[in-house]
């Protein structure tokens, strides 16, 4: 990392500390050597961090190693990406009722052990200090963010006639707006689990609430003597947050009537409530150009989120957004604001997947794009930031192009972009398309490097990612890999999914193989085998029981082929004619008529049409006794 | 881990069922003397639930040293000081104390190799890494100053100090305070008077093979005030031995730090002896005595005494003395 030289680079010049110099010595000293003047350099200094930081720079990732804050165990680590759920989920429940506990006594945690001092560590104040009716408990309250607390004690102060500054009632819409009226989850209160929905992310906040007609805020605001652009701007920003947007438009023309000038917040949070107050794209479009000409005239500067929103609301409009999108970008770049990472992704979205014609000319849109940002480092300057690195990557996978595959894998290993990518559901969707796009176009070799680099440690592969891999061995003909495989199979959880395990059987059974490879599956065959057993309401299928008796079979393991045999009958499966076949070779070999005999019955068992064959083949190849039909 | 499969099986009482108590030791991360091997028929049995509703027991996972690669980077294996895992040193260690006919516990869940510190973080490959990324902190070492002995005549205050890194919360370390002050006396000026009222100021702190001072403070609580105590300790020591007190001139034979020949019993006698040998009668007593002294061989036995009585008494030495006895007496 460039950060600790850059430091040192800038040392400040302290006085150099000269160590004594004894003088008396120096002339009679007995040395005949040429007198060089000694020049003690100075002292260079740096910031606290920064030695920590050049030593933590000579350390690279650990590919086996499970993110940090896991232990480090083979009985703790999690092996599947449901229990890396669990395990973070629980290792921060744990801490927020660790917190819960030491904020609610904290008279118990006086003692201060941290040198420097830790503010974390010790209580926070969240009870409530102040009781009497002032403005100062008002701060309080609302600094502590009790919503309902502070809504009280400011009508208490309305009635007893005391009057509160502009500046607390600002703080107090905000709050209220920010909260929609309600009071903000505590920490220690149990909190329903968020499911995700696969389909969309919408349903993200766990209190999805929505505006209520007159609630408090309004209350409020109706009630201010003078109403000024920030009281308005709390309003616009709660409204539009939960969802009462035809709202926010009236009281923006309120707005104008009171001849107040908005600012960019106000601008950026109606913007992305247009697509909610019109349904057609032209007018949304007009509405959106009206806003932008408002913002010129009311001369408020756009920042990035007001282009960011713009673009986001222009990908619900479809056609229009194409034509639109790049006069956008000129803009931005035309006021010197660059472009963050979400505006890169609602352009790639609106280029690829709104427009009605994306073909592979359009790569290189995202190719000039990721030219442009190599070598750069990101902050998150929008919550959509962490959407690109997916986006992309799904273009590139959709596209089969594995050169941009690779750029912007290269860009995500720049510096500390790496958190650019999101939660572990966005990174788990970033990788999984990175390792499918390297199972499609990648050498073997490659594909099982990069294997042992990320799974498991940052990406548990979903079934259809293992069946990605499978026919990528399939390809290069890597079959002998399969055992192995199934370990990891196995450990990832993924050994309940029957049409995973049924590929993996039907490529293992397909070919015949040299001796110990035969030996191996035939292992793994068993071991899919006791996987089964141990779950009855699992359905064996007719291919998975013929795949696994076959394998038996070419490994000469004629005790458990026989088993197998046996199994079909228990789940009334019916074995195809070849199998039975095999197996009559199989006995030939060794020798056991008695088998052959069993074998012809059972194949009448069933009344397969190869059962004459069967009986002739007996005939023909034994030396039966008179058991013989 | 173990009270999902040990709830049926409590009721027994601790009847050691040996299938079950098979499976506790192995599950549970016992310590030691894990000397038989777990078997691996309890870990088949992952994921999915049993019909009857008892979830199977999770085993563990295979080690993360399966699948290091040979040529990985071990430097970001073990960054930082860290305990032993047993599950990401890829090395075969057995350590403990082999119970009869046996041998030293594997490094599985073993807690002598957790108890003792290790160097890990600190292979040859790790340290050349750290020491480049620290070479950006650190200046030139000034080209004049080539030798010891340069550094010793142009800097001879030495000041030592220590730091202290240890996990907690805390990063204080009241030992931390301690400051270490070596000066060689031979670079001080200081006379003979000024240097031998030096030694007795100081007394212990100097050791006479090595020529150095050394000043230990620890009574301020910080560094810094420790450092310029011993700074000025050494300047008070320097320019009190340069001053003489008057009653310094009440030094007594008794308070000499090295016996002088001149005046003492040893002059006295030999002189004596002497006169009675010869005892020809020639001039005064004092004049004769004056002669006397002047003669080599009362030089050379003066010399031998003051070397037996200075130094430390040795075969050379006190053949010298005799040779010189001999020599006076005429022996």
């Amino acid at each position: 990392m460039a950060a600790p030289c850059r430091h040192v680079g800038h040392h400040i010049q302290k006085n150099g500390r000269f160590l004594r110099i004894n003088i008396n010595q120096l002339f009679a000293c007995s040395f005949s050597e040429s007198k060089e003047a000694i020049v003690i350099p100075r002292k260079k200094s740096w910031n606290k961090e920064a030695v920590l930081e050049a030593l933590a720079s000579t350390v690279q990732r650990d590919p086996t190693a499970y993110p940090y804050q896991f232990q480090d165990d083979s009985y703790l680590s999690p092996r599947t990406s449901i229990e890396f759920k669990l395990f973070s989920l629980s290792q921060e429940s744990g801490r927020a009722a660790a917190k819960y506990f030491v904020n609610s006594n904290p008279k118990l945690f006086t003692k201060d052990f941290a040198e420097p001092h830790i503010p974390y560590l010790m209580p926070e104040s969240v009870a409530l200090r102040l009781e009497e009716v002032s403005q100062e408990a008002l701060e309080e309250r609302i600094s502590l963010r009790k919503v309902s607390a502070a809504v009280e004690m400011y009508d208490q102060l309305l009635q007893s006639g005391t009057a509160v500054s502009m500046e607390t009632t600002h703080k107090l819409l905000d709050l209220i707006c920010l909260y929609c009226d309600r009071d903000p989850v505590q920490e220690g209160t149990p909190q329903t689990e968020d499911r995700r929905k696969p389909m969309g992310r919408q349903a993200m906040d766990f209190l999805k609430c929505t505006w209520k007609e007159n609630n408090n805020a309004e209350r409020i605001f109706n009630l201010l003597p003078e109403r000024d652009a920030r009281c308005y701007s709390a309003l616009i920003r709660g409204m539009v947050k939960h969802g009462a947007y035809a709202k926010a438009f009236n009281l923006y023309e309120d707005l104008l009537n009171n001849r107040l000038s908005a600012d960019v917040h106000i601008f950026n949070a109606l913007i992305s409530a247009v697509p909610d107050v019109r349904k057609k794209n032209n007018e949304r479009w007009d509405l959106i150009a009206e806003l932008l000409n408002q913002m010129n005239e009311q001369k408020v500067r756009p920042n990035l989120l007001t282009f960011n929103s713009v673009l986001k609301a222009l990908r619900q409009c479809s056609f229009l957004a194409k034509t639109f999108s790049p006069q956008i970008l000129n803009e931005m770049k035309a006021l010197g604001i660059a472009p963050s990472l979400a505006t890169y992704e609602h352009i790639l979205t609106v280029f690829f997947y709104k427009s009605a014609s994306s073909g592979p000319s359009n790569m290189a849109i995202l190719q000039d794009v990721l030219m442009e940002l190599e070598g750069t480092s990101f902050t998150c300057q929008d919550p959509n930031d962490v959407l690109f690195f997916a986006t992309a990557m799904k273009l590139c996978l959709d596209n089969k192009d594995l050169e941009l595959g690779y750029k912007v894998h290269s860009l995500v290993e720049v510096g500390e972009n790496w958190r650019l990518l999101g939660d572990s559901y966005q990174q788990a969707l970033y990788y999984g398309r990175f390792f499918n796009l390297l199972c499609l176009m990648e050498h073997i070799d490659v594909v099982l490097k990069w294997y042992s680099r990320i799974v498991p440690s940052l990406l548990y592969p979903n079934p259809q990612g293992m069946k990605n891999l499978l026919q990528a061995l399939d390809t290069d003909s890597r079959l002998d890999l399969l055992p192995t495989i199934w370990k990891d199979i196995k450990s990832l959880g993924h050994d309940n999914k029957v049409d995973l395990v049924e590929e993996l059987l039907s490529l293992m059974a397909r070919d015949e193989h040299s001796a110990e490879v035969q030996e191996s599956f035939a292992a793994c065959a068993l071991d899919v085998k006791s996987v089964f057993g141990e779950r009855p309401k699992k359905e064996w299928s007719t291919s998975s029981l013929s795949h696994i008796s076959i394998l038996l079979l070419r490994a000469n393991k004629l005790q458990k082929a026989w088993d197998m045999l046996q199994l079909f009958k228990d789940k009334n499966r019916v074995p195809s004619g070849a199998l039975l076949s095999s197996f009559l070779t199989a006995c030939r070999c060794s020798a056991s008529p008695q088998r052959a005999v069993e074998l012809v019955q059972l194949s009448a068992a069933f009344s397969l049409p190869t059962t004459p064959e069967l009986a002739k083949r007996t005939l023909a190849e034994f030396e039966l006794n008179d058991k013989q039909r | 881990m173990a009270s999902f499969g040990s709830k049926v099986f409590l009721s027994l009482g601790r009847t050691n069922v040996s299938g079950v108590g098979f499976k506790k030791t192995g599950n549970r991360a016992t310590y030691a003397t894990a000397l038989t091997v777990n078997s691996s028929s309890t870990n088949k049995a992952r994921g999915g639930k049993g019909s009857t509703g008892r979830r199977p027991k999770r085993g563990p996972g295979e080690p993360r040293t399966e699948k290091m690669a040979l040529d990985q980077d071990w430097t970001s294996v073990y960054p930082a000081a860290t305990p032993f895992r047993a599950n990401a040193v890829p090395l075969p260690l057995r350590m403990g104390y082999p119970v009869k006919r046996g041998i030293p516990p594997e490094k599985k869940g073993n807690l002598e190799l957790i108890k003792i510190p290790n160097f890990l973080h600190l292979t040859p490959a790790a340290i050349r890494k750290h020491c480049e990324a620290l070479k950006p902190f650190c200046t030139e070492w000034p080209s004049a100053l080539d030798t010891d002995a340069k550094c010793d005549e142009l800097f001879p205050v030495k000041i030592q100090s220590t730091d202290y890194v240890s996990a907690g919360p805390s990063i204080r370390n009241p030992s931390a305070r301690v400051v270490h002050m070596k000066v060689k006396l031979s670079s001080l000026n200081l006379d003979d008077h000024a240097r031998k009222k030096m030694l007795k100021l100081v007394g212990d702190r100097y050791c006479k093979d090595s020529d150095i001072l050394t000043i230990k403070t620890e009574s301020c609580p910080l560094r810094q005030q420790n450092y310029d105590y011993a700074m000025y300790l050494l300047t008070v020591l320097y320019h009190e031995s340069w001053k003489i007190e008057p009653w310094e001139a009440e030094k007594t034979r008794a308070d000499m730090e090295e016996y002088s020949w001149e005046d003492s019993t040893s002059q006295k006698n030999i002189l004596d002896t002497l006169l009675r040998i010869n005892a020809t009668g020639e001039g005064e007593e004092a004049e004769v005595r004056e002669q006397l002294l002047g003669r080599e061989e009362v030089l050379e036995y003066k010399d031998s005494v003051e070397t037996l009585k200075n130094e430390e008494p040795s075969e050379s030495n006190m053949l010298r003395y005799k040779e010189a006895v001999r020599k006076v007496l005429k022996v």
